[in-house]
C-alpha cells in the first residue's frame, strides 16, 4: 500500500519524526565502527553502554570490557527458549557507495554498516534490505567461526525493506540452522530480538512484548505502508535484520524505531505476513514488487453524505476520491464510487474489512496479492450497485516520492548546466526552499503532473564557466521546453540538446525568461568544463544498476 | 558649513547620552540646539482579527511609541504602529498630558500613517520639523528617542547604504536608507525619528540589534506620502504592474534582439488590468529607460543623489498615481516608446490579497464547516515563519497567484477548518481545501458561495473540492436546525461576514 490514502501533513511528520531512525540504524553502525577505531587509538574515552558514540567496539571486545564499564553480574539463563539462536544468525557487514546527488558522475561515498541476519530454508538468508542497500562488498561471519565470508544478494524488496543473501562457501551453511516462521504473536506475549546492536560484539538478546499491531510507514522507502509490529524488546543500530522469536519461531524481523530523542522503546518488526508475501513473490525468480490500487478515498461516516450518495444507513463502504490513471483502477473506477466489499469482504464505512476474525484496514487484501492478481470489487456508482474486477499491477509515478536503492542518478550535463529528475533523493541532496518545486513532488501523483511531466527535469546546478556565468538565477527552475518543443524525460531533454541548432531556448515552467545558449560556443567549452570538473560522464538516462555502470566505465 | 554644525551637534548628544547612561545623573543637561523637542509619545491598543476564529478579535496589544511632529498639527508615525487600533493617544514628552489622536491617513505600503489630536491645542510650542529630502551615504543621522524622564536619547549613525528594499507589506520596493547604528532599547522605541541637522530625514522601518543596522524609510517617501495626504484623495504609491529580469546574458539579450552591449531590463511578465498591460507592454520587450533616465543591465538608472540605484526608485518615490511615465523599449531590436499611466494597485486587486488590517475578515460558517478566502494576512496568521509553517499548497497558492489565476478578478475561497456538530460527523479532519463549487455552481468568492448555499439540490448541499475528498454534503435542513445551537457552543456571534 502506498502513502497517499493518509493525510499528507500526518505522513509528513511520521516521515520527519521517523526518518533520523532509519538512518540511524545503518548510520550509527558506521559510526560504531569509526567510533570504535578512535577508541583504539585514544582509549580514553569512557563508555556508557547506551551511547552509541562512545560505545566499545570491535578493538575493544578482544580485551576484557573496558574498566569504565559498570561489571554487571551475568544472570546465568538455565533455558533456551527459542533453541540456539547462535547457529542461525549471522553478522552482516556491508561496505556500500550511497550515490552523490550533488555530483551524479561520481561514484558516490563509501560507508560501511553492520546489521544481522538469520538462516533459512535453501541457504538463504534473510536480512533487511537497508542493511545491504547500495552495497558493493558484503561479507558475513558466524558465531564460533574466525572467518569472514563474502556473501551476495539474492533478492531486494526496497518497499518491504526485505532482503535475502547467500554465502558461496561450500560449508558455510553446513552447520547451520534454517530458522522457521511463526504467525502474528498475540498481544502481550514475549518476543526475543537477536542480533549484533551496539555496546558489544557478540550477539545481543533482548526480550520484551508485542505492545501493537498496525499498519505503519516503512521508512527505508518512505513511501510504503505495511503491516508492523511494535515490541518493546529494545533495539537499536546493528539489530536491523535480526530475527525477533517466539517458542523457537521467528515472528518478525528487526527493522526501525525511534531514535531515543523522540520516543523511548519503540521499536518494530515485520511480520510474518509481509515476510511469506515476499518469499512468494520472489518464486518466479524475480522480485515483483507490492501491487496497489493507485486510488485515494475517504471514509463514510457523514450520514448526509450517505443519504446523498443513495447508501443504506449500514455502516458500510467507503468514497472514492482520486483514480491515479496511471494505476490499475483507471478507467475502472471514478472519482464518487462507493467501495462496498472487496473479494467479497464488506468494506465498513471507517475502511476496515473483517480478515480472519480480524479487522485490517481492506487495503490488507490488496497488501497481500501479487503482480497480475484481480481484485473483485462491488461498488455503488449513481445509486446503482456494479461489480468490477481490477487486474493489479505497481503505479509508476509514486516511485519519486520514496528513496530509490542500487541505481545511478539519472542526469544530463550540458554547457554546465546540471539537469536532474526530480526525486526524494534529489530533494533530500539539494534541500531547495523553491515552493514550485516542492509543489510539484508532492502533487506529482495526485494532481497527475506526472500527465505532462513524467521526468520533472530540474536544473539543479551549474558548474561555473565563461558560457554560463550570467545563469545562475535559473537555478531551481523546471525545464518545460526547448527551441518550442516541450520535453517531457530527461531522455527527450538529451535529444534535444544534442540536435545542432544555432542556439537552444529553454524555457522553465513558471514566469521568467528564456534560457539562452548558443550551441557553438557550448560544444566549444564542453571538454574545458570535463576536464575541470572532472566530469567521466556527461549524461545517465539509465537508472542501471550501479554495479554495472561501474563495469561499464572499465570498459570504456 | 551645515556638516560642521551637525558633528557639534553630534557630539553634544553623545554626552548627553553618556550621562544618562550612568543614571546617577538623573537630570539631563538640556541641549543647546533643543527647543521643545518635535517629539510626542504615542500609546497605541488595539485587537488584530483572529482569522483562525474570524468571528472574534484577538485579546487586546498595546504599543508605546514616538511620534515626529509635523506642520498643520499633525503626527507622524508608521502604519504598523496603528494598523488594528482601537485608540490612539498622544503624550507630551515633558509633562506627560495626554490626548486622544485621530488617524488621518494610513498607507500600509508605504508604511506610514499620520495622527491629529483631537484637542487642537495639544501640540502648541512645539515647533514642528521640517523634512530634509537630501541625505545621501556617509551622512550622519541621529535616531531621537525618549528617556522615561522625557529627556531626549539621541544616538548617531552613518548612513552607509541608499537602496530600494521590501517593506513589512511587501507589495513591492521602496527607497529605503540603512544606518549603522548602536540603539538602545527605550520603552518607546517603535517608532523613532531619524534627525539630520534638526530636520526629519527618515523614521525607523526595523531594527536588527545584533547588526546594529537600521532601516529606515527615507524623506523621500514620506514627502511623497505628505504631498498624496495633502489632496483629497489618498491614492497611495504607484504600480507598473510588470516583473522583468537583468540582461547581463549576452546571450538573453541577443535573444530578445539587442546586438549591442546596451543596458535595459528584459520584462518576464506583465500583469492583467496593469498601467504595463494597458501601455502595450509585452513579455520579451527591453526598457531601456524609464522617465528618461538610462537603465543599465542590471536595472539601476543613476540617480543625482544616490548614484546608481534600480529603477523602481523612478515609479515610487519619484512618480505619482495619473503620472504619464514615457519608457523606451526595444522590442525584437527595434525601439519603441510607451506611455504608462500608472495607477495604484489596490490589495483587493490581487487573487490573494497582500494585506488586510483594519478591517475585519469575510468567512462563513456552514454547518460547522468554516468558508474563508485566501490571503497573505490569512497566511500570515502562521507567524513569521508562514512561509514554511502555514499549508504549503495555499502559501503556493499566493506565490504563483498571477501565474495560476491570470484572469484575476476573483477569490480562492478555501474550507479553512471544521468545527465539530452533528452535520460535520466524518469531516471533523477536513481543512485548507479549495473550493471549486457548490450545489453545482462555480465559487470564485464567498458571496458566490453564500449565494450557491441557497440553492440545495434535493435537501443537500453539495460542496466541491480541488482536494480530496473532492465532495462534501450537508443536509440543509440539518444544517438550519442547527445553526443556533453551533453559535452558543462555539460561541460564534454571527455566521457570516460578507462585507
Amino acid at each position: 500500500m502506498q502513502i497517499p490514502n493518509l493525510d499528507f501533513r500526518l505522513v509528513r511528520l511520521i516521515v520527519q519524526t521517523f526518518r533520523p531512525m532509519n538512518r540511524a540504524l545503518i548510520l550509527v553502525s558506521i559510526t560504531l565502527l569509526l567510533g570504535s577505531a578512535s577508541y583504539a587509538q585514544q582509549s580514553s574515552p569512557a563508555p556508557a553502554p547506551i551511547e552509541p558514540q562512545a560505545s566499545p567496539g570491535r578493538a575493544a571486545s578482544a580485551s576484557p570490557p573496558a574498566q569504565a564499564v559498570v561489571p554487571v553480574p551475568v544472570p546465568i539463563a538455565p533455558i533456551k527458549p527459542n533453541g540456539p539462536v547462535q547457529k542461525s544468525l549471522v553478522r552482516i557487514t556491508a561496505t556500500s557507495v550511497e550515490p552523490d546527488y550533488k555530483a551524479p558522475w561520481n561514484a558516490g561515498g563509501l560507508e560501511r554498516g553492520v546489521g544481522a541476519g538469520f538462516v533459512i530454508d535453501g541457504n538463504r538468508i534473510l536480512t533487511n534490505a537497508h542493511v545491504v542497500s547500495n552495497s558493493r562488498y558484503l561479507t558475513v561471519e558466524r558465531d564460533g567461526d574466525p572467518n569472514k565470508y563474502r556473501a551476495r544478494v539474492l533478492f531486494v524488496a526496497h518497499d518491504c525493506d526485505l532482503a535475502l543473501i547467500t554465502v558461496d562457501a561450500p560449508n558455510f551453511f553446513k552447520n547451520m540452522v534454517p530458522l522457521k516462521f511463526g504467525g502474528i504473536p498475540a498481544l502481550e506475549s514475549a518476543v526475543s530480538a537477536y542480533g549484533y546492536p551496539i555496546g558489544g560484539e557478540r550477539m545481543s538478546v533482548t526480550t520484551g512484548i508485542v505492545s501493537r499491531v498496525d499498519f505503519q510507514l516503512y521508512t527505508h522507502s518512505s513511501i510504503d505502508q505495511h503491516l508492523a509490529i511494535q515490541i518493546s524488546a529494545q533495539i537499536n543500530p546493528g539489530n536491523s535484520g535480526g530475527p525477533v522469536m517466539q517458542s523457537g519461531k521467528v515472528v518478525g524481523v528487526a527493522f526501525q524505531g525511534y531514535s531515543g530523542d523522540v520516543a523511548q522503546g519503540v521499536a518494530y518488526m515485520i511480520p510474518t505476513p509481509v515476510i511469506n508475501r515476499f518469499l512468494k513473490d520472489i518464486g518466479n525468480g524475480r522480485y515483483d514488487k507490492y501491487v496497489d490500487l493507485g486510488i485515494t478515498y475517504s471514509k463514510l461516516q457523514n450520514s448526509a453524505q450517505r443519504r446523498f450518495l443513495g447508501l443504506k444507513d449500514d455502516d458500510r463502504g467507503v468514497l472514492v476520491n482520486t483514480v491515479v490513471s496511471a494505476g490499475p483502477s483507471a478507467d475502472i473506477l471514478r472519482p464518487g464510487d462507493v467501495l462496498l466489499a472487496i473479494d467479497n469482504h464488506p468494506i465498513a464505512s471507517d475502511s476496515n474489512v473483517e480478515l480472519e476474525g480480524e479487522r485490517a484496514d481492506f487495503q490488507e487484501v490488496v497488501e497481500r496479492k501479487f503482480k497480475g492478481d484481480s481484485v473483485k470489487f462491488d461498488i455503488w456508482r449513481d445509486k446503482q450497485p456494479m461489480t468490477v474486477s481490477i487486474k493489479l499491477y505497481t503505479p509508476w509515478p509514486y516511485r519519486i516520492q520514496g528513496h530509490s536503492y542500487d541505481v545511478r542518478p539519472r542526469y544530463v550535463l550540458y554547457g554546465g548546466l546540471l539537469f536532474q529528475p526530480l526525486n526524494l533523493d534529489l530533494l533530500e541532496a539539494y534541500r531547495p526552499t523553491d515552493l514550485r518545486l516542492r509543489h510539484f513532488f508532492e502533487y506529482f501523483v495526485l494532481e497527475q503532473l506526472y500527465l505532462a511531466h513524467p521526468d520533472v527535469i530540474v536544473l539543479t546546478n551549474i558548474l561555473p564557466d565563461p558560457i554560463n556565468t550570467y545563469l545562475a538565477p535559473y537555478r531551481g527552475g523546471i525545464v518545460d521546453e526547448i527551441n518550442g518543443k516541450k520535453i517531457r524525460t530527461l531522455d527527450e531533454l538529451a535529444s534535444a540538446l544534442a540536435e545542432t541548432p544555432e542556439q537552444f531556448v529553454i524555457r522553465m515552467i513558471g514566469d521568467g525568461p528564456p534560457l539562452v545558449l548558443d550551441r557553438n560556443k557550448v560544444e566549444a567549452a564542453r571538454e574545458r568544463i570535463k576536464t575541470r570538473y572532472n566530469v567521466l560522464n556527461e549524461q545517465n538516462l539509465e537508472e542501471q544498476p550501479a554495479s554495472q555502470i561501474a563495469q561499464q566505465a572499465k570498459g570504456n | 558649513m551645515q556638516k560642521h554644525l551637525f558633528i557639534t551637534f553630534g557630539i553634544a548628544l553623545v554626552t548627553v547620552t553618556g550621562a544618562l547612561a550612568k543614571k546617577d545623573s538623573a537630570v539631563p543637561a538640556p541641549l543647546s540646539t533643543q527647543k521643545q523637542l518635535a517629539l510626542v509619545r504615542v500609546n497605541v491598543t488595539g485587537q488584530s482579527y483572529d482569522y483562525f476564529r474570524p468571528w472574534q478579535k484577538k485579546a487586546p496589544f498595546s504599543k508605546r511609541a514616538l511620534g515626529a511632529v509635523l506642520s498643520k498639527g499633525r503626527v507622524l508615525v508608521t502604519a504598523d504602529l496603528i494598523a488594528n487600533q482601537n485608540y490612539v493617544e498622544l503624550e507630551r514628552a515633558e509633562t506627560g498630558e495626554k490626548t486622544a489622536a485621530k488617524v488621518q491617513v494610513i498607507d500600509y505600503e508605504a508604511n506610514l500613517a499620520l495622527l491629529e489630536p483631537t484637542e487642537k491645542t495639544f501640540l502648541d510650542g512645539i515647533t514642528p520639523l521640517e523634512i530634509t529630502p537630501d541625505t545621501v551615504v556617509g551622512d550622519r543621522l541621529a535616531a531621537w528617542q525618549l528617556e522615561p524622564t522625557g529627556a531626549l536619547l539621541a544616538t548617531e549613525g552613518l548612513v552607509t547604504t541608499v537602496q530600494m528594499t521590501q517593506y513589512p507589506i511587501d507589495v513591492g520596493e521602496f527607497l529605503t536608507y540603512r544606518v549603522s547604528i548602536p540603539m538602545q532599547y527605550r520603552e518607546n522605541s517603535y517608532t523613532v525619528p531619524l534627525v539630520k541637522n534638526n530636520k526629519l530625514a527618515g523614521l525607523l522601518l526595523r531594527y536588527d540589534s545584533r547588526s546594529q543596522l537600521l532601516d529606515a524609510i527615507p524623506a523621500p517617501i514620506i514627502t511623497h506620502f505628505l504631498r498624496e495626504a495633502d489632496s483629497q484623495n489618498y491614492r497611495g504609491f504607484p504600480s507598473a504592474g510588470f516583473s522583468f529580469f537583468p540582461t547581463r546574458d549576452p546571450e538573453l539579450r541577443e535573444f530578445a534582439g539587442d546586438k549591442g552591449k546596451g543596458g535595459g531590463v528584459y520584462v518576464t511578465n506583465v500583469e492583467p488590468n496593469t498601467p504595463a498591460m494597458k501601455a502595450g507592454l509585452q513579455v520579451g520587450d527591453i526598457v531601456t529607460a524609464v522617465a528618461d533616465r538610462e537603465i543599465d543591465q542590471n536595472g539601476n538608472y543613476v540617480d543625482p543623489l544616490y548614484g546608481k540605484i534600480e529603477f523602481t526608485n523612478l515609479l515610487t518615490a519619484h512618480a505619482y498615481s495619473g503620472d504619464v511615465v514615457p519608457f523606451r523599449i526595444q522590442r525584437s531590436g527595434k525601439p519603441m516608446q510607451l506611455n504608462l499611466t500608472l495607477k495604484h494597485r489596490d490589495a483587493k486587486d490581487y487573487v490573494s490579497p497582500p494585506y488586510n488590517l483594519d478591517q475585519p475578515p469575510r468567512y462563513y460558517v456552514l454547518g460547522g464547516l468554516i468558508f474563508q478566502e485566501l490571503s497573505r494576512q490569512y497566511l500570515k496568521e502562521w507567524g513569521p515563519t508562514w512561509e514554511r509553517s502555514a499549508p504549503q499548497r495555499l502559501v503556493y497558492f499566493d506565490h504563483f497567484q498571477s501565474e495560476l489565476f491570470p484572469e484575476g478578478n476573483r477569490r480562492v475561497v478555501i474550507l479553512s477548518q471544521v468545527l465539530p456538530a452533528d452535520s460535520t460527523i466524518g469531516y471533523d479532519d477536513l481543512a485548507y481545501l479549495t473550493v471549486t463549487k457548490v450545489n453545482g455552481k462555480e465559487i470564485k468568492s464567498l458571496n458566490d458561495l453564500a449565494e450557491a448555499v441557497k440553492q440545495p439540490i434535493d435537501g443537500f448541499i453539495k460542496i466541491e473540492t480541488e482536494e480530496d475528498p473532492k465532495q462534501i454534503e450537508l443536509d440543509a435542513t440539518q444544517v438550519a436546525t442547527e445553526a443556533p445551537n453551533l453559535q452558543e457552543n462555539y460561541g460564534i456571534s454571527s455566521l457570516q461576514r460578507l462585507e
